[in-house]
């Protein structure tokens, strides 16, 4: 069915939206939990939510909540532990089908994904019907996972869309239509103005999109620099964002976790950091990279502590590392509550084998047999736990750690290293 | 403030003192060149705070004053003139008007009070030699120096003074170039300074070949070098350089020698089926033969054998080609000299018999 040339967009954007994706894929697997409230939560120990079905959501959950708030207002509510390895496996078969539409496909999140198909109205039709085609697409390939669905000429304005009819909505907004669909609307469902920015404009006057609009460009620029600038014209419909289809090399690779409530425990601190710098190490050495520089921080109830050390480029090591959370330890805290810990390597390059000149201690040469021990005993072990599981074999000061299930981080990919979910 | 000046007069000064001026604009003044003119002539000045560059002429007439203009601007104006243009530029409240034959620009003035100017303490230290052993020393071993490392002290060059000998060294922690020159006067103590990556390649390019003398001036943060018509001033960088003595390998187990042009040709050759990204070569050692092979991710080959007078055990020894070429295209000598340990033991490469300029490279594990 080809477009014929009155109707066709000059940019067409589709925003793909997998509604409740978690809970719905609960539901999907399990014909148990059909129809009734669920929530998913980090194993079976996570106290807070994840995502939650619509039938829970009709109780006024909503995701984010801590378990025990749930449950006062829907005392029916089912938890489940989430399976991060089962949803990116859906997600992956979904992007995967998505391309069939057009291979512009900007993957956002686990959940949701941008097309542009300006350049297939020849080919598949009208930007509406390829709305269709693409649900059908998600529906084939997730055995019937519901989606929203928005059209529009740019991401913002799709991503708007999407949000308005749930689940399973399809919002079309041709774009000699945006600007003035977008008048009325709230200037919060632009992705970009959270509660600061919202503020910041509702004592200048502004509450629609239009009101943001009708605003001095100067007043946003003035503020926000180039975001405020974009923030205004997506307000108009303006943006021109485009659909990034390249997933750029990554610039850190990080790990932390929340601790039990009121941590002052050293010992179980350490396990944490410990913990994570072994992550942080593994997952470098699995990607074939290696770190020059490494952050660490500490959350308290109230402020924070982080450092950040200069670590010799080589073969990732999880002991060194911990050793830069250990001196943060000694150097900034003073016994307080940590109620989160952060691992980060920067400056990441590829680790190709060269030697360095200037090894790591004085005492360690390149060539030193010990060291190339090290390189040599943690790929092996790398080795046997790609095979049996993340920390099959982990330092023994791991023993006593906590069940700590993975999840799913925002910059996950279908591909690459950024799809990296251990077990 | 008014000056009129021929375009080749002020396009050699600006050209200096261009390169030093602010491209980032952090501050907004840095992108401009300050125009001083008194009874000396012309003096021109180009900063970025870390380097500062004073360019003089004095083929120019004029009343006396200062003035900042937009040197990338001014250079391009400049260069676009015909030969043999004159340039009539006088400044008005905030704008400057530049005019030459039929062509008029009006250019936006900042005021020259504002023009920041880097703060020296005295000079404690004062050399003077060649311009060109200088430069010779500095383009042997500058492309060894980091690029925005981690460990902001590679991103520089070590000038290592001692007695009579100015030593250069420059790493990004994979491979070493170390280059020395002989001192016309001797200094009575020994000195370590880290001079910036940009500083040395402004350097490099106010150098030249003629047998005029250059002076260089240090304290403990900066380094000065004065030439006839121009005075470079550099922040040096504070840190502690590694203890390059300790890695340059005292004695090989193996010396080649080998022709120079025949290695390079071979390592061209190979390299070009490296892995693209770590350019990784494995050189194969065996009596009277090393041969040189690559592969890439697409399972491509390339080989060549080259004699050396080789003896001993065999030996496999992996290394990012582009380090090796780099030092052998510095060197200059019909042969070299390449010496080799082990697998995990670093390389020597200099001219046979001199280390005046040497190199050190490390190998990869292939």
């Amino acid at each position: 069915m080809p477009t014929s040339p009155t109707n066709y967009w000059p940019r067409a954007i589709i925003h793909i939206d997998m509604n409740a994706f978690f809970a719905a894929v609960e539901q999907r697997d399990f014909p148990e939990l059909r129809d009734r409230p669920i929530g998913v939560t980090n194993g079976e120990a996570g106290t807070t939510l994840i995502t939650c079905s619509y039938e829970a959501r009709a109780f006024g959950v909503k995701t984010g909540m801590r378990l025990y708030e749930a449950r006062r207002l829907c005392p029916d509510i089912v938890q489940r532990p989430a399976r991060p390895r089962v949803y990116a496996a859906v997600s992956t078969r979904i992007m995967r089908a998505l391309v069939d539409l057009s291979p512009d496909i900007e993957v956002f999140s686990v959940d949701e994904a941008f097309i542009d198909v300006t350049h297939c109205q020849r080919l598949h039709g009208s930007p509406p019907h390829m709305a269709h085609m693409a649900r059908a697409l998600v529906q084939r390939a997730s055995n019937g996972l519901p989606c929203s669905i928005g059209v529009a000429g740019t991401k913002l304005s799709a991503k708007v869309a999407s949000e308005l009819k749930k689940p399973n909505g399809l919002t079309v907004v041709p774009p000699w239509e945006t600007r003035a669909w977008l008048h009325d609307l709230p200037m919060e469902k632009i992705c970009g103005i959270g509660p600061h920015i919202a503020e910041f404009l509702t004592r200048l006057g502004a509450r629609t999109c239009g009101d943001v609009a009708a605003l001095p460009l100067n007043v946003l620029v003035r503020r926000y620099g180039v975001v405020g600038k974009h923030l205004w014209l997506a307000c108009q419909g303006l943006d021109t964002d485009p659909v990034v289809t390249e997933v750029g090399s990554p610039k850190s690779v990080g790990h932390g976790k929340v601790l039990p409530p009121r941590t002052t425990a050293r010992r179980t601190i350490e396990t944490y950091l410990r913990h994570m710098s072994e992550k942080v190490a593994a997952r470098l050495r699995r990607y074939g990279l290696q770190t020059g520089r490494l952050y660490v921080g500490l959350r308290y109830t109230q402020g924070y502590a982080e450092a950040a050390f200069e670590v010799p480029y080589g073969p990732p090591d999880g002991k060194r590392f911990f050793e830069c959370a250990r001196r943060l330890l000694d150097g900034q805290w003073q016994g307080q509550a940590v109620t989160q810990v952060q691992v980060t390597a920067t400056h990441i390059k590829d680790l190709n084998g060269q030697l360095d000149l200037f090894p790591a201690d004085a005492a360690g040469s390149p060539g030193d047999s010990a060291e190339l021990r090290r390189v040599r005993r943690a790929l092996a072990i790398d080795r046997i736990n790609a095979r049996f599981g993340e920390f099959t074999l982990a330092p023994a000061e791991l023993l006593g750690r906590s069940a700590m299930p993975n999840v799913i981080a925002p910059a996950w990919r279908p591909d690459g290293m950024r799809q990296h979910i251990p077990d | 403030m008014r000056i009129q000046i021929q375009r080749e007069d002020l396009l050699k000064p600006l050209s200096l003192v261009g390169g030093a001026a602010e491209r980032r604009q952090t501050l907004p003044i840095l992108s401009n060149v300050l125009l001083r003119m008194s009874d000396a002539g012309l003096v021109l000045t180009g900063t970025d705070l870390e380097v500062e560059v004073v360019a003089k002429t004095n083929q120019t007439k004029g009343e006396a004053g200062e003035m900042t203009l937009p040197a990338r601007k001014l250079l391009e104006i400049c260069r676009a003139l015909p030969a043999q243009a004159t340039l009539d530029i006088k400044q008005e409240k905030d704008k400057a008007t530049l005019k030459s034959g039929r062509s008029r620009f009006s250019l936006m003035t900042l005021p020259a009070g504002d023009f920041p100017s880097i703060e020296t303490a005295q000079w404690e230290q004062t050399l003077t030699l060649e311009q060109k052993p200088l430069k010779t020393l500095l383009e042997k071993t500058q492309f060894c120096m980091a690029q925005q490392d981690v460990r902001y002290y590679l991103n520089g060059m070590l000038f290592d003074l001692s007695g009579k000998q100015l030593r250069a060294v420059a790493t990004d922690g994979h491979r070493m170039a170390v280059s020395e020159t002989t001192l016309p006067t001797p200094i009575d103590s020994t000195r370590q300074l880290i001079v910036p990556r940009k500083g040395i390649q402004e350097m490099i390019r106010f150098l030249g070949d003629e047998k005029v003398e250059v002076q260089l001036q240090i304290n403990p943060n900066h380094i000065r070098l004065n030439l006839a018509d121009l005075t470079f001033t550099c922040k040096l960088i504070d840190g502690r350089y590694p203890d390059y003595t300790k890695v340059i390998p005292s004695g090989q187990r193996t010396l080649l020698r080998i022709g120079r042009e025949e290695l390079r040709g071979t390592l061209n050759r190979v390299a070009i089926l490296s892995n693209e990204k770590f350019r990784g070569v494995r050189l194969s050692l065996k009596t009277g033969s090393m041969n040189i092979v690559a592969h890439n991710p697409e399972h491509e080959e390339a080989q060549e054998e080259l004699t050396v007078d080789y003896k001993g055990e065999d030996l496999e020894i992996g290394f990012n080609a582009n380090y090796i070429m780099d030092a052998v295209s510095a060197l200059e000598s019909d042969d070299i000299e390449f010496g080799l340990s082990d697998a995990n033991s670093s390389c020597t490469l200099h001219s046979p018999g001199d280390t005046s300029h040497q190199y050190v490279v490390m190998p990869m594990r292939l």
